[in-house]
């Protein structure tokens, strides 16, 4: 998905994470904030985007909805009750994770 | 600057060649890629369409929409399976649970009379018979709605042409079927288990056969916000 390797099993954390924030959003509009957020730093590539947001959608953690923008159709995602719940399951394992690597990586902050 | 109606069509063009056949994976990536052409013209705006329109695309990656196209179905197979199995429960409720019990009766009575095997065969070809029947008519129907709207979604072609395969794999056992009551002993378990057989059998083929696509328009709906648009 991105530039590091590492960043990919965290994706999915960052789409709910993301929708969390917002009501309702749609793929390109996540690329660009995720870029906007981490300065350019993460880019989440397209091609790694539409699979994860579609495999949310089918787990029934996302529902969407389509709205005519300009001249084409747009397909917004947002979260549904499970993915709400799951939203906070997902951000407390990503915490985790980042402690346990920190306690690895950097005993004396740990 | 805004892309134009017939640059919209071309992206629909450029999806399908490159291998996305359904509308509803078709219109979120010339959305996609409508967008990306739009931010690269705020930066660049001397870049022409097709330019951006292959930078963009190579963003996908080698795979281009590739993964796409394979995660989308892999998440419609799930949702088609969920509706199935939504109709199969509701065959094990009030009031239906009386026809199944009914249906597993008739096949047990059958099958303990002394032709278990031929009824078993005769049992087989009606039903393999009638799926043959509603496979193709679906199928039919199938390619008349596409050729209405000119349009295909990925759920009603599961709809209409998945059940379809289902019942070509019932119709290879065949053989299978006719030997079953030679291989095994015929016993009261052996009777219980294969009129279940046949019950469930009977069931799925007619819930994906008759029932879900005659609620087609409304699982189509329910999934697609933008298939009444």
């Amino acid at each position: 998905m991105s530039n590091s390797k590492l960043y990919k099993g965290s994706l999915t954390t960052i789409i709910l994470k993301l929708l969390n924030e917002h009501d309702k959003m749609y793929g390109y509009e996540i690329t660009q904030k995720v870029k906007e957020l981490t300065k350019g730093e993460l880019k989440i590539t397209e091609g790694a985007l539409y699979p994860a947001l579609h495999k949310l959608e089918a787990e029934g953690l996302l529902d969407v909805e389509v709205a005519k923008v300009d001249n084409r159709l747009r397909k917004y995602y947002k979260l549904t009750e499970t993915g709400t719940k799951e939203t906070v399951n997902k951000l407390e394992e990503l915490a985790d994770y980042i402690k346990t690597m920190q306690a690895l990586v950097n005993p004396k902050l740990a | 600057m805004k892309l134009t109606e017939s640059q919209i069509q071309d992206l629909y063009a450029f999806t399908r060649q490159h291998f996305v056949e359904h509308y509803d994976l078709q219109t979120e990536l010339v959305d996609h890629l409508a967008n990306d052409i739009e931010m690269m013209w705020k930066s660049e705006p001397k870049l022409s369409f097709e330019e951006a329109k292959n930078k963009a695309f190579k963003k996908f990656g080698i795979f281009g929409f590739m993964d796409a196209i394979e995660q989308k179905q892999k998440a419609m197979n799930k949702r088609y399976r969920s509706y199935l199995w939504y109709e199969i429960k509701k065959w094990f409720e009030m009031p239906q649970i009386v026809a199944t019990i009914a249906l597993y009766v008739f096949f047990y009575i059958t099958f303990s009379s002394k032709f278990t095997a031929i009824f078993s065969l005769i049992f087989y070809i009606i039903i393999s018979g009638w799926c043959i029947y509603k496979s193709t008519q679906l199928n039919r129907q199938f390619r008349k709605r596409k050729e209405i709207s000119n349009k295909k979604w990925m759920l009603e072609e599961l709809i209409f042409k998945q059940a379809g395969a289902a019942s070509l794999i019932f119709m290879s056992q065949l053989y299978n079927v006719f030997t079953i009551p030679d291989k095994f002993e015929i016993n009261t378990l052996f009777l219980l288990l294969f009129s279940l057989a046949f019950t469930v059998l009977t069931l799925i083929n007619y819930i994906s056969l008759e029932v879900i696509p005659n609620k087609a328009e409304k699982l189509l709906n329910e999934t697609y916000p933008e298939f009444s648009l």
